[in-house]
């Protein structure tokens, strides 16, 4: 997020503002992962935006009472821009890893990080069990559970490491361990961009990681209100959504800009979160109901 | 010294000395052994021996618990037999680099755990300059039960050895001497002269080396791979529960932990006589 922001989104808002209004705008951001952002917050750290990469914070700041404003009111239900879930496997493809089930091929060796500790391995769960149930689906009409089901357990079973971050798996998968990692496109891209050697492999039907930006109501003083709300307009602009594309992300106003960005690859059935019903259900159901009490723990 | 400490040893002829150091001893191992480790058990206590017990039965406690057995018995077997092996070589040969070999099979304990795992990593993972030979044939040691087995033996690597070598330098010559003059091959003397005196330092090299594998942390989280139920060990298990936030699973084997270790000390502690160590 920090490259997308600082190279594209403010450079972009300041001379925008400057030449409607004759002010400076200074922005002074702090990143780092969702979940500490918002402890940063909640514990009185005076920001105005937030931009986060799971839904779940911004309800921790609704109830922190920091958010009181309707979020979801704003352009695209509050999201800003997107990612989806993809698979790294090394150059050449050798395991011929072409969607997730292939993940359950023999003598596959996958890195999956530990659904209990990382965030983004939730959301590699999610997107290996919701692919097989849309897929189901789409053939069908009903989504078979036992099939996904299966799909996760076989996947599972060619698990060789499950470190505790998603950042942890991706030093695992680059100094050699592996053959296939599930991970955002985002960062799939970036090791690209920084020299790893590998492919990225687009699944028939995938999860889309949605990030909501949020205006920190308690902190916005009166004065400030202007420009931070039409900040919050221009992040939905075409100009900020360009920038998020270039830098990487996908844009959630304009599917153009997607398709006519050439490191992106099209995926056939994609979905999101409010497929299994938003995230505080999806937790329970897949990842505790599903994940840890039926493919994880030992029978 | 003693003639400044003696004239303040007797009030009265009572020995101040004696009580006031038990005392200060006592007070200064509570915060710092004592209360830690009895807190364990209180906390696992707390909500009766039933949960302690459904915590323990748990699979992947029971597995984990297994894992770490079997693997420090394999370091442990392997780290004796060596020991024994470099303790008599270092111990009844002088030559050119014999301190420089002894200092490097000390060396394990001054490096912290965490290098020892990464330094495995980087030697036998894919890239690494023996996995990069192995891979081809389809061998990964790393994320396997034997990059344990890899890691305990290099933590525990002088344990065994530094028990060992200390009796085999102090032992009398004369009766390996006198079996040799009467006819004894070297392999017949080391059998059933060298090693009967060797007993005791063995077993409790054993002991040691076994204790602290069964510990081990910082080189098996990076090279196990920590898969529950799989290659997680018990000191894994009980950081992973508690990073689930299920405190009372960590508790219950954290103190099976505490008093299997509990269990060895004594054992090397009241067994000395028998085991003649000093």
């Amino acid at each position: 997020m920090k490259e997308s922001l600082e190279k594209s989104v403010y450079p972009g808002f300041s001379a925008k503002w400057k030449a409607e209004h004759g002010q400076e705008v200074r922005f002074t951001s702090s990143f780092a992962g969702s979940e500490t952002v918002t402890n940063q917050i909640l514990q009185g750290v005076g920001a105005d935006i937030a931009i986060l990469s799971i839904e779940r914070d911004v309800d921790r700041l609704k109830q922190g009472g920091f958010v009181t404003a309707d979020w979801q009111a704003l352009p695209h239900q509050g999201i800003v821009n997107k990612t989806p879930f993809v698979i790294l496997v090394r150059k050449g493809n050798p395991k011929g890893i072409r969607d997730f089930p292939d993940l359950a091929k023999p003598g596959v060796q996958l890195i999956h990080p530990d659904p209990v500790s990382s965030g983004g391995a939730q959301w590699s769960v999610l997107a290996i069990y919701g692919s097989e149930l849309v897929k189901s689906e789409k053939q069908t009409g009903e989504p078979d559970q036992a099939h996904a089901l299966q799909t996760l357990r076989a996947v599972w079973r060619n698990v060789i490491s499950t470190p505790g971050s998603a950042r942890e798996a991706r030093t695992q998968f680059e100094t050699g361990f592996g053959d296939a990692l599930v991970t955002y496109e985002l960062e799939g891209l970036l090791m690209k961009q920084a020299g790893t050697a590998l492919e990225i492999v687009i699944p028939r039907a995938t999860i889309f990681s949605e990030h909501p930006a949020v205006v920190i109501d308690r902190s916005v003083s009166a004065a400030k209100r202007p420009v931070v709300d039409a900040f919050m307009q221009y992040l939905w602009s075409d100009e900020a959504q360009r920038g998020f594309v270039e830098y990487h992300f996908r844009s959630i106003t304009d599917e153009s800009l997607n398709s006519a960005h050439k490191e992106f690859g099209q995926i056939e059935m994609p979905f999101t979160i409010d497929y299994f019903g938003g995230w505080s259900k999806a937790y329970a159901e897949i990842i505790e109901g599903i994940f840890r009490d039926q493919v994880q723990r030992r029978k | 010294m003693s003639s400044i400490i003696t004239p303040l040893r007797h009030v009265r002829g009572f020995d101040v000395v004696r009580p006031l150091s038990i005392w200060t001893l006592i007070l200064m191992m509570m915060p710092l052994v004592l209360l830690p480790l009895a807190s364990v058990f209180i906390f696992g206590t707390s909500k009766g021996l039933h949960s302690f017990w459904v915590a323990l039965k748990a699979p992947e406690a029971i597995f984990a618990l297994e894992l770490s057995m079997v693997t420090s018995f394999w370091a442990t077997a392997f780290n004796v037999l060596f020991g024994l092996f470099a303790a008599y070589v270092l111990s009844r040969y002088n030559f050119w680099g014999r301190n420089a070999l002894i200092v490097t099979i000390s060396l394990p304990t001054a490096i912290p755990t965490a290098v020892a795992g990464f330094a495995l990593l980087l030697l036998w993972g894919p890239y690494g300059t023996l996995g990069r030979l192995l891979a081809p044939h389809g061998i990964q040691m790393m994320f396997t039960a034997g990059a344990i087995v890899l890691a305990n033996i290099f933590v525990t690597f002088p344990l065994a050895f530094g028990v060992i070598k200390p009796v085999l330098d102090t032992m009398s010559r004369s009766l390996e001497e006198a079996s040799a003059t009467i006819g004894a091959t070297r392999w017949q003397t080391f059998w059933h002269v060298t090693l009967p005196s060797l007993r005791g330092a063995i077993v409790s090299g054993a002991l040691l080396t076994f204790a602290r594998a069964v510990g081990e942390f910082g080189s098996t989280i990076l090279v196990s791979g920590n898969l529950a139920g799989r290659t997680q060990t018990a000191p894994l298990y009980i950081f992973a529960k508690f990073n689930e936030g299920q405190i009372e699973a960590a508790n219950a084997i954290a103190i099976v932990l505490a008093l299997f270790s509990f269990l060895i000390f004594s054992v090397l502690f009241f067994a000395r006589d028998w085991l003649d160590v000093e």
